[in-house]
């Protein structure tokens, strides 16, 4: 359990409450989802001491399930990074490669590598911008980040909210699912959940049989050069099984991809600025207990110190965005979200239950199809040299999971065994049990 | 902190809605040759049970420290803002009592500073679309008609108190998250008094809808106000802002003691640098807090977590319609009910100080006190009775009205009683210091009954026997009286009234006893 850093490790004096649906799991939560009477850390310094007064929304769901949590998992200090090389707790390693140490991705590589080493049935982690996708890729699992709204984010300690989604790690489709309808519903605490009525307005719309055969939409703006031969050659591969097993493939367009990338970190480091500005050590959290002259010096020493350099790089990006003289970059970056929901608008058949009423259109895609990253897990040495050169590195394959992140959309990905990474499946906003569906049939490709 | 001043820029508007966009400079005595333009932002706190995003009930000042808040307050990690509905309907009856327009569609930003009371690092607010636009409030004195350019929902900080002997700072967070309603004016103000007169007649308008006690003392009103001076036709001057001022008159004499320092300053020949300045109390002047160039960097953003507030016509159209009576309403009202000014005045002034309740319940002050009883009663009667007899009493007994124990009711039958000649005013008044000595529930003609204050028919033979007795106790006087002393009479008729406990009319006690006193 060492190797993979669990944080903490919750005794069984929890209890879990009522038999349910799913009695008898055991999972494990990322220790940014806030957990009553154990410790919630983020991966930081700053929150290393840090008790919730209050379970997350999910994890209450889960436990009058019948569940019981376990532990709590190692992540990228307050989910910034993709490697989870950057937690206080030092790094987690990926189960997958027996001898040798390679990163579990992130930010919620602990998620990952608990199930991938089968330390508990299936666990939370939190999705950004493929923070559950892309450790789900290189730990060989199954990564499932609902639509935006649809699971509460009461209790999940924010980076980014307008892009924060709890998401479900496990390994098949089928518990993955399971798990999603105990979580999937309305919760008052969170101004942005799904309202009842869109919920019910999807499910009366929704048409799923299992026997579907569906039109997988192919985004030439995937199609990337980075991906290595190896890579490319397992994704063709992958396409013609689809279409022996009858399912229609279409090459599509999504232009908005290619500046996504500048509006993603510009959003998110934004936000996080913002988010973490009230980690000063005064109520809770880390406080070096030194006294100064000034209260406003307690409140710089106390950041500078329990922040990791990461976060602490996010938040210098994120404050200049917002500064008054960088220019309007939070709201530019709003609207080319914008138009790149249109875009998707256009490609699925579904309708975006956010924007319009229903409208029946004949054509268009039922799901999307992409690799979830460009590479298998590097080493954590191959990892740490290339941030070194240069920081942004990291960021790359964050082009694979952002789009649906920024358009709130429903994505999966669900493990290509031979090639040690994942496949990941977008569907439209709101119409996640239509993706579920299509990854449970298309998971069975893949073996 | 918006800057009034840029609305001074040459019209912004692409349309004038009022008449006084540019109102001309008064000529003023304190200063010759210069006209005072003053705007006024007014954060005031919104009369809610609950916090603006939190389930945590508001405080007032006699709540021990950190004893009002809930984890969403102390921005706990996880935690989720929910916006109080209470409070928005309480900004839209301010919104429309200021004769503003409800925006359909407003937006929830968050302004980013680090003190230690502002726990989340960050004030929700309304930057980028307020609440409600384009207001207007007649002041109370003259005819003009000051702008309201905005009002937005914000969040209140905590307060930090610093013991200088210990030198340690505490943090009370039982204020932190409540909610704010902040009112911009344009600078329309021309002078100290105006400005007094606008805070004073907004007071009365809030608390008259019930949205805010307004209480600048215990900091529930707070104000900011712009100063520039100018020459007549000259552009306006450079503005500086005076921030935490704790009452009207201070707020007066710190517009006053600005302006003279800022025209020294142009009459130097120097120039007005834009800054923020604070209020000496005790030396009556103004001090640099900080300038411009340090003026913090908010890096404002839309609040991820919070959509857009979207308000259709029918909610706003619901509250319109359930709007409490507004100030110049009830005054002119009270008028049409045949009160004189100064009665209508007395009452109205009394009525600013009743409790204003939580979540806009109205609460009863003295207007409502005067319309029931005055239900169906003779108003001038009424108001007599309220003003001269019960305020009376009530000041005699050093109590403010809000501590009145006779209930409209008690006082209707009182005055009832008195009319229909059951017993005398005499007999009226002292019923009236008997239930508030007594704080008596019972009703007032059980107690005349009780206290035998009733007219009955025996009466006027039981006057005639009162005043004989007394003539009997007071020959000297009565010997005075026949002997032409009349002035006498009046110690006589006071021995007659006591003896009668006041039953006796005194003007049937005087004659009976003139008529007695000569027949002799």
């Amino acid at each position: 359990m060492e190797k993979y850093r669990l944080i903490t490790k919750v005794e069984s004096s929890r209890s879990s409450g009522k038999s349910g649906v799913l009695e008898d799991t055991s999972f494990i939560a990322k220790d940014n989802i806030t957990t009553k009477g154990t410790f919630t850390t983020s991966g930081s310094l700053m929150l290393s001491n840090y008790k919730s007064p209050f379970d997350a929304t999910v994890v209450d769901l889960l436990e009058e399930a019948g569940l019981k949590l376990i532990g709590k998992a190692n992540l990228d200090e307050f989910g910034m990074g993709s490697s989870n090389t950057n937690s206080y707790y030092g790094s987690t390693l990926n189960p997958l490669y027996e001898n040798e140490e390679r990163v579990p991705g992130g930010s919620s590589g602990g998620s990952a590598a608990a199930v991938a080493a089968s330390l508990a049935s299936f666990s939370l982690g939190t999705d950004t911008g493929g923070s559950v996708r892309l450790p789900a890729s290189y730990c060989g699992v199954v990564g499932f980040k609902p639509s935006y709204g649809r699971i509460s984010r009461w209790g999940v300690i924010a980076y980014a909210q307008s892009l924060d989604t709890v998401g479900i790690l496990s390994k098949d489709v089928a518990l993955a699912e399971r798990v999603f309808n105990v979580l999937d519903r309305y919760d008052e605490k969170d101004p942005t959940s799904l309202p009842e009525s869109i919920r019910g307005q999807v499910e009366k719309h929704q048409h799923l049989s299992s026997e579907s055969k569906f039109v997988i939409g192919i985004p030439q703006e995937f199609i990337l050069e980075d991906l290595t031969a190896q890579a490319r050659s397992q994704w063709l591969q992958v396409l013609v099984k689809l279409l022996k097993a009858g399912h229609e493939l279409k090459p599509i367009s999504i232009p908005s991809i290619k500046k996504l990338l500048s509006s993603y970190y510009t959003l998110a480091t934004a936000e996080a600025a913002s988010n973490l500005s009230r980690f000063d050590g005064t109520r809770y959290g880390f406080n070096d207990e030194e006294v100064k002259e000034t209260a406003y010096k307690t409140l710089t020493e106390n950041r500078s110190k329990g922040f990791g350099p990461e976060v602490q790089r996010r938040i210098l990006l994120g404050n200049y965005t917002l500064s008054s003289e960088s220019g309007n970059h939070y709201l530019k970056a709003n609207e080319l979200r914008q138009r790149l929901v249109g875009e998707f608008n256009e490609t699925f058949r579904f309708y975006n239950p956010l924007l319009s009423e229903y409208v029946s259109k004949s054509n268009g895609c039922d799901i999307l199809i992409s690799p979830t990253s460009i590479d298998p897990a590097p080493t954590i040495d191959e990892y740490k040299s290339k941030s070194k050169e240069n920081f942004l590195a990291g960021y790359i394959n964050d082009i694979l999971t952002i789009p649906a992140s920024l358009a709130g959309l429903p994505a999966i990905s669900i493990p290509l065994p031979a090639a040690k990474q994942g496949i990941q499946l977008m569907a439209q906003y709101g119409d996640d049990k239509t993706l579920l569906q299509a990854a449970k049939s298309i998971e069975k490709l893949l073996i | 902190m918006r800057h009034i001043g840029r609305c001074l820029l040459p019209v912004r508007r692409s349309f004038s809605q009022y008449t006084n966009a540019a109102r001309a400079v008064k000529e003023d005595p304190r200063w010759p040759g210069w006209g005072v333009v003053i705007g006024i932002e007014v954060h005031a706190q919104i009369k809610s049970r609950r916090k603006l995003f939190s389930s945590a009930n508001t405080s007032d000042l006699t709540e021990h420290p950190n004893t009002r808040f809930v984890p969403y307050d102390a921005a706990f990690p996880g935690t989720l803002p929910n916006l109080n509905p209470r409070c928005v309907e309480l900004g839209i009856r301010t919104a429309l009592a200021l004769e503003c327009q409800v925006q359909p569609r407003s937006t929830f930003d968050r302004k980013h500073y680090f003190y230690p009371d502002l726990p989340s690092g960050y004030q929700i607010t309304q930057h980028y679309a307020p609440l409600a636009t384009d207001g207007s409030l007649q002041l109370s004195q003259g005819d003009a008609k000051v702008r309201i350019k905005q009002i937005q929902l914000e969040q209140d900080t905590g307060k930090t108190m610093f013991d200088p002997r210990r030198r340690v700072s505490s943090i009370d967070l039982n204020r932190a998250g409540t909610g704010l309603m902040e009112i911009v004016s344009e600078p329309d103000l021309r002078s100290p008094e105006e400005a007094g007169d606008y805070v004073r007649t907004l007071q009365a308008l809030l608390r008259s809808v019930g949205s805010s006690d307004g209480n600048m003392e215990q900091g529930s009103f707070r104000c900011d106000v712009n100063v520039s001076v100018n020459r007549p036709d000259a552009p306006a001057g450079t503005r500086c802002e005076i921030k935490n001022l704790n009452s009207v008159k201070f707020m007066m004499v710190a517009i006053t003691c600005e302006v003279f320092r800022q025209i020294e300053l142009l009459e130097k020949g120097l120039s007005v640098p834009q800054e923020t300045r604070g209020f000496d109390e005790a030396k009556a002047e103004t001090f640099s807090l900080r300038s411009k160039e340090d003026a913090p960097d908010y890096r404002y953003m839309p609040d991820p977590n919070l959509p857009p507030l979207l308000l259709d016509q029918t909610y706003i159209r619901d509250i319109r319609k359930s709007m409490p009576e507004l100030p110049p309403e009830t005054r002119s009202r009270l008028l049409a009910q045949g009160l004189s000014e100064r009665d209508a005045d007395v009452l109205m002034a009394i009525d600013m100080g009743r409790e204003v309740g939580y979540d806009g319940s109205l609460g009863h002050g003295a207007v409502a006190y005067f319309d029931t009883v005055a239900r169906g009663r003779d108003s001038k009667i009424v108001v007599n009775w309220i003003t001269h007899e019960l305020l009376g009493q009530l000041t005699s007994r050093k109590e403010t009205f809000k501590e009145n124990k006779l209930s409209a009711e008690q006082l209707g039958e009182i005055i009832d009683l008195v009319q229909g000649k059951k017993i005398t005013g005499t007999s009226g008044r002292s019923l009236l210091r008997h239930v508030l000595a007594h704080n008596s529930s019972e009703s007032p003609t059980k107690l005349a009954e009780q206290m035998s204050l009733l007219v009955s028919e025996s009466d006027s033979t039981s006057l005639r026997t009162w005043c004989k007795q007394i003539i009997a106790e007071m020959p000297e006087e009565s010997q005075a009286i026949r002997n032409g002393h009349l002035n006498v009479v009046n110690k006589m008729v006071g021995r007659v009234m006591k003896l009668s406990k006041g039953r006796a009319d005194a003007k049937a006690v005087r004659t009976t006893l003139e008529t007695l006193l000569a027949t002799k």
